[in-house]
């Protein structure tokens, strides 16, 4: 599903972010991305959904090799990708429903399919029945639902997320945690972002450990080794 | 997808973009139109002063007056002569009768000049020839021409209007408001530029949250720089219709006073704006939105990263 081969990321001036990283995720994994911060875990993650190409090696997605991806390829990767961030990304003027369907609107979809798609989508992430609120009347963790209902929109196979849970306290970012679980194992393959030892430790999934830009551990079932 | 639903939602996200910056949006239309009118009176006075000069220079004209007894053969070979020269509009032949009516016309008033023309007994005045040329600047040529022995001999006396220092006048005033005329115009123009491209820029940085997320989400490229063109074209199309509204209400406000001040050149001016509107507006509309949508496609390069 996901390949990394041999692939490092240098900012200019001089800053490694990554460095001969080598990492095969298959489909349907869950896989969680732990480091210390600046360790490089976000430059992975943004190499994966090319809003940064990769300075050395191949990254393949699908059976599509993405590492020198042409601009106007990159929405099409976008639609089979959904990203999820720490700050959730939401527009405040926009209801839940319409920050839903608002991915839909801007990659041309039908109005009646974002009728059926978006009630689907909102119901997975448990806001039903907050369609009509505006984000400044949610709670931290059901932003973050939102915003993972519109990462779900295009049913996509890989989910991306990025910190999701360093804005929330524990029982959201536990609830979050269980929502991406859930995502799982309906099929889709998730890369899960984070330094929150607590959640990896119980998550009892796949860990990717990066420090200083390099794999140093990737363990089935693993725990969070680097204090 | 639909191409009628696409068009639909740009123009929805356009519309937001203009209202959300109402004042800019106002500023942005108001400077367009003031370009356009600016540029659209130039024209005016440009066509106007054209229509003028044509004018004048149609009363223009010479007269050759012969000697009394300078036979009629000889004045119509004069006129054959002039006739020849491709300066020449018309040479009118103007018997001696006629002449005499038309001098006691002019004179009706002066009972002295009508008492001693009767007095006289006989007419005083020979045939003439009236010459009209195509340009003022002529008239030298046709002076010179009737020099010419074989006829200089016969002529009592020559006598044009002096209308070369109203024409002189009104072309000198033409240049000067033409060239003060297309510096204001290009002045507004370039100030139109820094606007739109201000206008967008400032588009581009209110709806930042919006554009991050529409590439978050795989949004198709034209629908993120869809709107921003169409905001351009928009503030175009609308400065263009309010311009031809400002100019025709312009036209029909000063119609009586004009038409006394210029006569027909006015009208024909009007006519000549309202027979080529589509062409005139047309036009400026398309180089308006041209220099529109460049300035926009340079502030997305430099402000919409993609
Ligand atoms: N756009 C950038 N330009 C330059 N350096 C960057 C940029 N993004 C990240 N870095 C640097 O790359 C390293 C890895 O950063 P990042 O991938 O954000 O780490 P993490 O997400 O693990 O905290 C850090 O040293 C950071 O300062
Ligand atoms: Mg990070």
């Amino acid at each position: 599903m996901i390949r990394f081969s041999n692939v490092s990321k240098h900012y200019p001036p001089n800053t490694c972010a990554l460095e001969h990283v080598n990492l095969h995720i298959k489909p349907g994994e869950f896989v969680s991305i732990v480091g210390q911060s600046g360790s490089g875990k976000t430059t992975l993650a943004k190499l994966l959904f090319a809003e940064e190409r990769a300075t050395k090696g191949k990254i393949v997605v699908g059976d599509w090799d993405i590492s020198s991806i042409h601009t106007s390829d990159i929405p099409v990767l976008r639609r089979q990708i959904g990203i999820v961030f720490q700050d959730f990304k939401l527009l405040s003027r926009k209801t839940v429903f319409e920050n839903v369907s608002f991915a839909l609107e801007v990659a041309g979809e039908e109005r009646k399919r974002i009728r059926d798609i978006v009630p689907q989508v909102l119901k997975i992430v448990g806001l039903s029945d907050k369609h009509h609120r505006y984000p400044r009347q949610l709670s931290g963790g059901e932003q973050q639902r939102v915003s993972i209902a519109r990462a779900l929109v295009h049913r996509p196979k890989i989910l991306v997320a990025d910190e999701p849970t360093g804005n929330l306290d524990t029982i959201h970012a536990h609830e979050i945690i269980q929502l991406l679980k859930k995502i799982n194992e309906y099929g889709t393959t998730v890369v899960l972002v984070t330094h929150d030892r607590d959640i990896v430790n119980a998550l009892k999934k796949r860990v990717v450990t990066i420090a200083d830009g390099r794999i140093v551990s990737d363990i089935e079932r693993g725990k969070y080794l680097i204090s | 997808m639909s191409f009628l639903l696409s068009v639909a939602r740009l123009g929805k996200f356009t519309f937001q973009n203009i209202f959300r910056n109402f004042w800019l949006s106002f500023i942005t239309s108001t400077i367009f139109v003031l370009t356009l009118v600016t540029i659209n009176a130039v024209l005016f006075m440009n066509v106007a002063a054209k229509a003028v000069l044509e004018a004048v220079e149609q009363k223009v004209e010479i007269t050759f007056s012969f000697l009394p007894e300078t036979s009629e053969s000889i004045v119509t070979s004069a006129q054959g002569y002039l006739r020849g020269f491709s300066q020449v509009r018309d040479v009118q032949f103007i018997p001696s009768d006629e002449v005499l009516a038309n001098f006691q016309d002019r004179h009706q008033a002066d009972e002295v000049i009508l008492s001693s023309l009767d007095e006289l007994g006989e007419n005083p005045f020979g045939h003439s020839l009236v010459v009209t040329t195509y340009s003022t600047e002529d008239f030298e040529f046709i002076r010179e021409a009737m020099e010419t022995p074989e006829f200089s001999q016969y002529i009592k006396e020559q006598d044009f209007t002096d209308y070369q220092l109203v024409i002189e006048k009104i072309k000198s005033l033409n240049t000067r408001t033409r060239y003060f005329g297309f510096g204001l115009a290009a002045l507004f123009s370039l100030i139109a530029i820094m606007i739109i491209f201000n206008t967008i820029r400032v588009a581009i940085y209110v709806h930042r949250d919006e554009i991050a997320i529409m590439k978050l989400v795989g949004a198709n490229d034209w629908f993120i720089r869809g709107p921003f063109v169409l905001e351009a074209l928009l503030y175009s199309f609308l400065s263009t219709l309010v311009m031809v509204a400002i100019v025709f209400a312009v036209f029909g406000a000063l119609q009586i006073q004009m038409t006394l001040f210029f006569g027909d050149a006015w009208q024909g001016t009007v006519d000549y704006f309202r027979d080529n509107a589509f062409i005139i507006f047309g036009l400026q509309f398309a180089t308006l939105a041209l220099l529109s949508l460049l300035t926009t496609a340079f502030a997305m390069r430099k402000y919409l990263k993609t």
